[in-house]
This record gives structure tokens, sequence and C-alpha cells, in this order.
């Protein structure tokens, strides 16, 4: 039996009532196994940043299961999720949304703050920030460091509490493209090295080169699904 | 440090404009209500002073509805055995009739109070004799001090002259009666010395025809808490019906005086309450601005795993920051405003001296409720930041 971190079954999201009614997603259905790196693509509009929120449980789906570790998450309730996305999802978001009254440092532990393990939480944060170069950043504050640095400090801040699966979000969308191409080398090397899940969301498939699977959206519905995707 | 007083404490204390302005509106709250309780409880507090160092002592002995017959002698020893007790002193209270002039023309009679004292044990009991500014205090037979009203309307007679007055005697018959002027008294605020005549207590039992007779008994005490055990006691060894006196605290004796002014602060209080939930509202705006203003990170906060009341503790920490910081400012200037009015001996309408007090009971308690205040206003806009869904709060900005 596959080693299945992330199963997406039969999921619709559907906005407004009656002859309002609009589909975000409809019937999709996929899996992802651990480790794999994985890219969502599809143009503006075409429902991969709600598919992205449905897989971060940052929104519910109207129908259909999103089973993480094993575990069905519609069934739990909204402190439940909270608990759930700390300890289980990292995020990566397009503009980083590091909160700028904290330090480089404390925002990378906050995630370990909130789940209440801060025992040694600095020091991993601070061996990880080496990893990305970030080691002489930490004391400054989040609005103090460049687009690229802090989209760093976001990978950072979604890798500390070692969870199953990272989404991100267009990380290299509000990037230069040194910045960029810097970021989508970092996510792959972390992915090799930690053997961790990434989920990205891009509409730029050439960015990333080779990747373990590509689900490509359209109008809500899964267009192809590719798995160990090579650039052609 | 817990990470929600962390952030709680980070969002506020960023955003300078918003903390000063929030902890202002605390502690000018605070300000007023001790600018209140400096003046007002100031004005009631020299009242009190004034009724027990001129009037009616901390404990006011009389008998109801008539004069003291036993020996003033002997009621005033046995009082001054009492350890509390500072002093006792006799006083018996008539009225006379005085030709008001101008430029040596009568322009009306009228009747001013007559206080007559004992000129040794008053002096003791009470600090009228203090109030004399020129000229001395009574001391022999037909001698008085005249109030700087009463003197005035006299047509201005100095120390030394002699004027006549009209007494009426205990039987209603006209006494007239010429006295020597030895002082003239002045005071400020309500007692009423100004108005009235003050002299020698024996002079004025024979004039109205009272010998032996007694109105009251003031009794000055070493310790003012102690005046209802003195009342007690007094009360205790003289329960005598023939007796039938009746002793008061100066609370009871100078309660109509009193009643007026303690509505009058309740009012000027609560309008400082008033005030207070004022800048309650300026919190709750403050504090919305800032939930708004903060909406991305609340959403990446519960992105992260933030429970919603992990965001309620975050704005309740910072209304708790607004309300220290608040309530430290508004108690210094509050503390400076007091200070300067004790150092200055401010007075009421630049007459009354106020009895300023350094009132820490009631300075902690109005810091205590300014600090509840600012939490309580900043439920509501923490509440609204709850409210915000993750997705919602990401899609801001």
């Amino acid at each position: 039996m596959a080693d299945y971190v992330l199963e997406v079954k039969n999921v619709d999201k559907v906005y407004g009532h009656g002859e309002t009614e609009v589909y975000a997603l409809r019937n999709l259905s996929f899996s992802v196994k651990r480790g794999e790196f994985m890219l969502i693509v599809g143009s503006s509009g075409s429902g991969k940043s709600t598919l992205l929120n449905m897989i971060g449980l940052l929104d519910r789906p109207t129908r259909g299961k999103v089973i993480i570790d094993g575990v069905d998450t519609s069934d739990l309730n909204d402190n439940e999720l909270s608990t759930f996305r700390n300890s289980k999802l990292g995020f990566i978001f397009q503009f980083s949304n590091l909160l700028s009254d904290l330090t480089v440092l404390e925002n990378v532990t906050l995630p370990r703050k909130i789940q209440g393990t801060v025992h040694n939480s600095a020091e991993e944060a601070r061996t990880l920030l080496k990893t990305v170069g970030l080691e002489t950043q930490m004391n400054k504050f989040a609005n103090q460091i460049s687009g690229g640095q802090a989209q760093r400090v976001a990978i950072t801040r979604a890798l500390i509490n070692k969870p199953s699966i990272v989404l991100a979000d267009e990380p290299t969308g509000n990037l230069d493209s040194i910045s960029a191409e810097t970021t989508v080398q970092l996510l792959k090397s972390l992915n090799r090295k930690l053997y961790q899940t990434f989920i990205i969301v891009t509409h730029d498939r050439h960015q990333f080169g080779d990747v373990d699977k590509v689900v490509t959206i359209k109008d809500g519905r899964i267009l192809k699904e590719e798995v160990e995707a090579k650039m052609q | 440090m817990d990470y929600r007083a962390q952030i709680g404490i980070r969002f506020i204390t960023r955003r300078k404009g918003s903390l000063i302005a929030a902890s202002l509106a605390v502690a000018i709250a605070i300000l007023v209500v001790q600018v209140n309780s400096v003046i007002f409880q100031g004005l009631y507090d020299a009242i009190v002073r004034d009724q027990i160092n001129y009037r009616f002592g901390h404990v006011y002995i009389t008998r109801e509805e008539d004069f003291i017959t036993k020996s003033d002698f002997v009621l005033v020893n046995w009082l001054e055995r009492i350890p509390y007790v500072q002093a006792a002193a006799p006083r018996i209270d008539s009225s006379a009739s005085i030709n008001a002039t101008i430029d040596g023309k009568i322009i009306r009679d009228y009747s001013v109070p007559v206080i007559g004292v004992d000129p040794v044990l008053d002096r003791e009991a009470s600090t009228m004799a203090q109030t004399v500014g020129d000229g001395q205090y009574v001391s022999y037979r037909n001698s008085v001090v005249l109030g700087a009203i009463v003197d005035r309307d006299l047509g201005g007679p100095q120390v030394g002259d002699t004027i006549k007055l009209k007494f009426k005697d205990q039987h209603g018959n006209d006494v007239l009666r010429r006295l020597t002027v030895v002082g003239i008294t002045s005071t400020a605020g309500s007692v009423g010395l100004d108005n009235s005549i003050i002299m020698n207590i024996d002079t004025l039992r024979e004039i109205i025809d009272r010998p032996h007779q007694t109105q009251s008994i003031i009794v000055r005490l070493n310790d003012p808490t102690k005046d209802q055990d003195v009342k007690d006691l007094f009360l205790a060894a003289f329960p005598s019906n023939a007796d039938k006196f009746k002793a008061q605290t100066i609370e009871e004796s100078a309660e109509t005086t009193l009643r007026g002014f303690r509505s009058g602060i309740a009012l000027i209080n609560l309008v400082g309450y008033f005030g207070m939930m004022s800048s309650a509202f300026a919190v709750v705006t403050i504090q919305m601005m800032q939930v708004t203003s903060k909406t991305r990170d609340i959403g990446v906060m519960r992105a992260i795993g933030s429970k919603r009341k992990d965001v309620l503790l975050v704005f309740i920490f910072q209304g708790m920051v607004i309300g220290a910081i608040g309530a430290g400012l508004g108690t210094a200037m509050g503390v400076a405003y007091t200070a300067y009015a004790k150092e200055t001996h401010m007075t009421f309408q630049g007459s009354l001296p106020l009895e300023v007090k350094y009132n820490w009971t009631s300075i902690i308690q109005t810091d205590i409720m300014a600090f509840v205040l600012a939490i309580v206003a900043s439920i509501y806009p923490a509440y609204k930041a709850t409210k915000l869904e993750p997705v919602e709060a990401m899609r801001v900005g």
C-alpha cells in the first residue's frame, strides 16, 4: 500500500447559492506520496489557489474529503484544525507574510511557540536560517530584509515544525528572477535533503524543471496529472 | 514570555502613534478623576476641617431641645480625662441686632450670630482664636471680636473702639450693652465667622440671663478616628434622662452642610467616570484600527496554527499594555497635580484653602478601574479579530 501523505477525494468547492452558484473546484481527486515534490499549475482563475486553501485547511470543501497523514480533516473542529495546521502543514505565501513586528528569528520560531514546544526551538531555527544563508539577519525585523531574504525566512518558518507537507502559493511570484531561481533551488534541495513533501502552486511550470508530479487545473477540474514529470 | 503577550506588546509598542493616543486617553481620564478629587474632595475636607476647627470640634455635645444645666467645669474635666481628648470647651450661642451703616448713615438693622466662648479653653479646643487678624482674641468680660463683614457693616470700628449691641434675653427682653472691640476675625469659606461676633461666654450668659448654662461643648480629639468611641463613652457616663445629652460626631453634627457637598462630589465623580467611559471608546476605536491594520498578520497566525482564543489574547494583552501605560502616566500626572495643589496651598475661588491629601486608595482604585476599562474596551476589537477567517484575512493587503 502506497504511503500517501495527502489524499484529495471528490472535492467540490461551491460559492454562492441557487442561480449565483459557482463551482471553483469540481470533483477533484488526487493523492500525493510522502517526500514528493508536486506542482499544481494552471492559469489565473483556474482554481489552483482555492485548491491549496482546501489542502492547507484554511478553507473547507463544500463536498468531498481532504485526508492528511490518514486523518480525515472534515471531522475536525476549528481548534483541532488549528492544531493540525500547526503540526502537519507548513505554509509559504507569495508575499512571504512574515510578521513585521517580530524579528527574523522570532518569526521562524513562532510555529514552535504556538505548538508550545519552545525547547531548543531557537537553536533549531538558527540552524535552519544558516542553511538558507540568513544567519547574519536573525535579529533584524522582518521589514528590514529584502523580499528574497523574507521568502527564505518564510521557508524556514514553514519547516521548523517538521510538517508532513509544505504548501507554497506562488513562492516566486513576487521575486526578481535571481531570487526566484535561488528560491526554487532551495525548495528542491530541501525536498531532497529532508525528504519533505512539497506542494507548490504556480502558473510558471517551467521555473521548477523536473518534479515528481504535476497536476494541471483548468476551470476547477483536473486537466492533466503527470507523474515523474520531466521538462520537455 | 508567552508568544501572545509578545506579539500583543510588539503590535502596540511598534505603533507609537496608536500607543500614545490610547494611553493618553486612559491617562487623561485618570487625571480628570484626580483633579476632581483634589478640588472637590479637597473642598469637602476643607469644610469638614473648618467645621471641626471653628464650630463643632470632633465631637459636639448638646442637650436635646434645651441648654445644658450641668456644670461645664464638671463636663469638661470629665471629658479631658479620656486619653483621646485633646481639649473641650463650652459655648453658648445667641444673636444681636446691629445697625449697618454706610458713611455714618444707618441703612438697615439686622441680626448677627453671637458665639460665647471660654477665652482659655476655647484656644485649646478650636482654632477660632487664630482667625483674628487684627487685635487679639476675647480675653476679658465685655470684649468682642467682630467678624470682618460685621465690622464693615458697623462702619469699620477699630480695635479699642466700643460698640453698642442689642440682645434679647431668654425672657424676650431687650438688653443693650456697650462692648469693647478687641479683634477682627477673617475666615475663608462657609463657616460664617465673618458674619458673627465672638465674645466672652460669661458676659453672654449674663446678658441673656442664662447663668451657669451652656449650649454646647465642643471636644477636640488627638485621634479623630476615635470620635465614635468618645461619643459612646460620654453617653454611657451620662445616661440620666434628666440630662438628655446629645453627642454627635462631626459627620453627624455637620450633616446638613455636608450632605449637599457629598451629593455634589458624587455628581462630579460621575462626570469623571463618564469621562473614563469616553476614553474607553477611544481605546475601542484605536484597537479596531489596530485589528484592521493587522488583518493579514492575524491571517498568518491563524494559518500557522493560532487558535481564535490566541488571537483574542493578543489584543487583550495589547489592551493591558495600553491600560498599564495609561494608568502609570495618569497616576504620575494626577500625583504631580496633587503635589502642586498641596505645595501651593491651592484655594477654592481664591479664598478657602483646600485640604489636599494623597488619597492612595482612591488613586489605586482609579488606576485599577482605568486598567480594567482598557482591557474591557479591547474585548470587542479582539472578538472581531477572532472572527476573521484565515483565508479571508490572507486575501487582505
